[in-house]
């Protein structure tokens, strides 16, 4: 697989031409896109002022409405962005993975993981599909969503997960549940009480304690099966996840259920999105767009899931 | 209700939580040995068919096949109290690394498919055995830590509770997992 800074160099080589006339229409985008917002938020200033009263309903419709325009006014170069920038940085990685700008991983999967909650509403796009070594891997940027009523009676949408949601294959047989999430109770209440509280966990399978400090420290395990947990938890892995979790500067949730090895990463963004008010061309807009893939399709080769068991062969 | 007797609720209460979590914690450790044991008999079953296809070959290590197979012999007998089977199993992981070190040596060995097959089996095994072993461990180290810490020390002693022995990596066994590695 090529390195980041492979990667980079393409961004900036092979891309170019097409970078420059992305950047072009960006910047014709963008200013566009602030005559039109002056515009509009001096005609709602006008419909508010003559009205005189509906505040409340002005703001909403000026929220709403805003949100349709930006997204009419981006979606060409959206989409554009997409073809030219991200699709091609895809198969730079692995010629023959697929890559759909509109789709997503299914909610079946992401319900299947049992990771998070089972959402209401989930939206996504930019998905990855293939083989890396014979491993078959997909991923995708994932927003699920939940349905809340508020002291109104308003439905209000909270935010389940937001960020890149990858599932691949494993190389060790399993037939329980084991969850792996960011350890958080530990952290904010210490060690005593945030123990006893993942103990009492009624949401969650049996504790598992890990015997790496290191992990244990970062991470929370829960399974059905105490055994098969440590099983496919081996000291080697135990590491590599905590090497993952260090790399993706991000909280992480991992889990292993049927014959796959299922990682959410939360961003808390939608990613892969061409940036509007920044140049393509800066350092740092293109590391994030390299670094976010590399790191989702480096999964295989980074927890050596390619390197099949003997009782998987 | 009375002052007292709400204090004395109260004291119960606990009590009966402390005993509970002793009792739970001991449970624990006794099932996950018999999940241990599962896989050392996996393991057992395993020495037959390996020194049956090696001792063909392996002229200079018949006393450490003797070795393994009186082991072995020895572990499957029934009555060995936990400590013992522990000790046993040290004993035959050790055996069992020499003699894949001594595979090396014979290139018929490494072309015969039924070794190699062994070979592979007993690596799986021994993932298993090491993950059983890590389970047993933590869950005696909380068994162990709830009877010598307060406040459930009182109770375990009264309850005659002792301390429980984990499993100890040998450092052949380190070793024993670098030679697996040539294989993979």
């Amino acid at each position: 697989m090529k390195s980041v800074s492979e990667l980079t160099d393409f961004y900036y080589k092979n891309l170019f031409p097409a970078l420059e006339k992305l950047e072009s229409d960006r910047k014709s985008l963008r200013h566009r896109i602030i005559f039109i917002a002056i515009a509009y938020t001096a005609l709602f200033a006008v419909i508010a002022y003559a009205l005189g009263n509906f505040y409340e309903f002005i703001i909403f419709a000026y929220i709403a409405l805003g949100a349709i325009m930006y997204r009419f006014l981006v979606h060409d170069y959206t989409h554009e962005f997409k073809m030219s920038v991200i699709k091609p940085l895809v198969h730079a990685i692995d010629a023959s993975l697929l890559y759909s700008s509109a789709t997503h991983i299914s909610e079946y999967l992401f319900e299947h993981s049992k990771l998070f909650s089972n959402p209401d509403k989930m939206s996504g796009n930019d998905y990855v599909k293939g083989q890396i070594d014979g491993i078959n891997i997909q991923f995708s940027d994932i927003h699920a969503q939940k349905k809340n009523q508020n002291s109104k009676g308003r439905d209000t949408w909270s935010t389940i997960f937001q960020g890149l949601f990858i599932v691949a294959d494993f190389n060790k047989h399993f037939s329980g549940e084991t969850v792996i999430l960011p350890d958080t109770a530990q952290s904010t209440f210490g060690n005593v009480i945030g123990h006893w509280l993942q103990t009492n966990n009624a949401a969650r399978d049996e504790l598992v304690k890990m015997d790496d400090p290191a992990f244990e420290k970062e991470f929370v395990v829960y399974s059905t099966d105490q055994i098969e947990a440590r099983y496919i938890l081996s000291h080697s892995l135990m590491k590599k996840l905590l090497d993952f979790k260090h790399k993706s500067k991000h909280s992480v949730y991992i889990s292993f259920i049927g014959t796959n090895i299922y990682i959410a990463i939360s961003y808390g963004k939608d990613l892969f999105e061409p940036s509007i008010f920044h140049s393509l061309l800066d350092y740092k807009v293109a590391m994030e767009y390299v670094k976010t893939l590399h790191l989702a399709i480096g999964v295989v080769e980074e927890l050596k899931l390619n390197q099949k068991l003997w009782s998987k062969i | 209700m009375s002052m007292p007797f709400i204090i004395l609720l109260v004291l119960a209460i606990v009590l009966v939580l402390m005993y509970n979590s002793l009792v739970a914690k001991k449970n624990q450790v006794e099932n996950i040995f018999a999940s241990v044991d599962a896989v050392l008999k996996k393991r057992y079953d395993l020495i037959p068919n390996l020194v049956a296809s090696v001792s063909k070959y392996m002229e200079h290590e018949k006393s450490l096949l003797e070795e393994v197979t009186k082991l072995r012999a020895e572990a499957t007998k029934p009555n060995l109290n936990d400590a013992n089977k522990i000790a046993l199993d040290a004993k035959i992981s050790s055996a069992l690394g020499s003699i894949m070190v001594a595979v090396e040596s014979y290139p018929e060995l490494k072309a015969n498919e039924n070794v190699m097959h062994l070979q592979h089996t007993l690596h799986e095994v021994e993932e298993q055995i090491s993950a059983a072993r890590r389970a047993y461990n933590q869950s005696v180290t909380d068994y162990n830590n709830s009877i010598e810490m307060l406040p459930t020390s009182f109770m375990a002693s009264l309850m005659n509770y002792r301390r429980k022995q984990v499993f100890e990596i040998v450092d052949d066994e380190r070793k024993n997992i670098d030679v697996k590695e040539l294989f993979s």
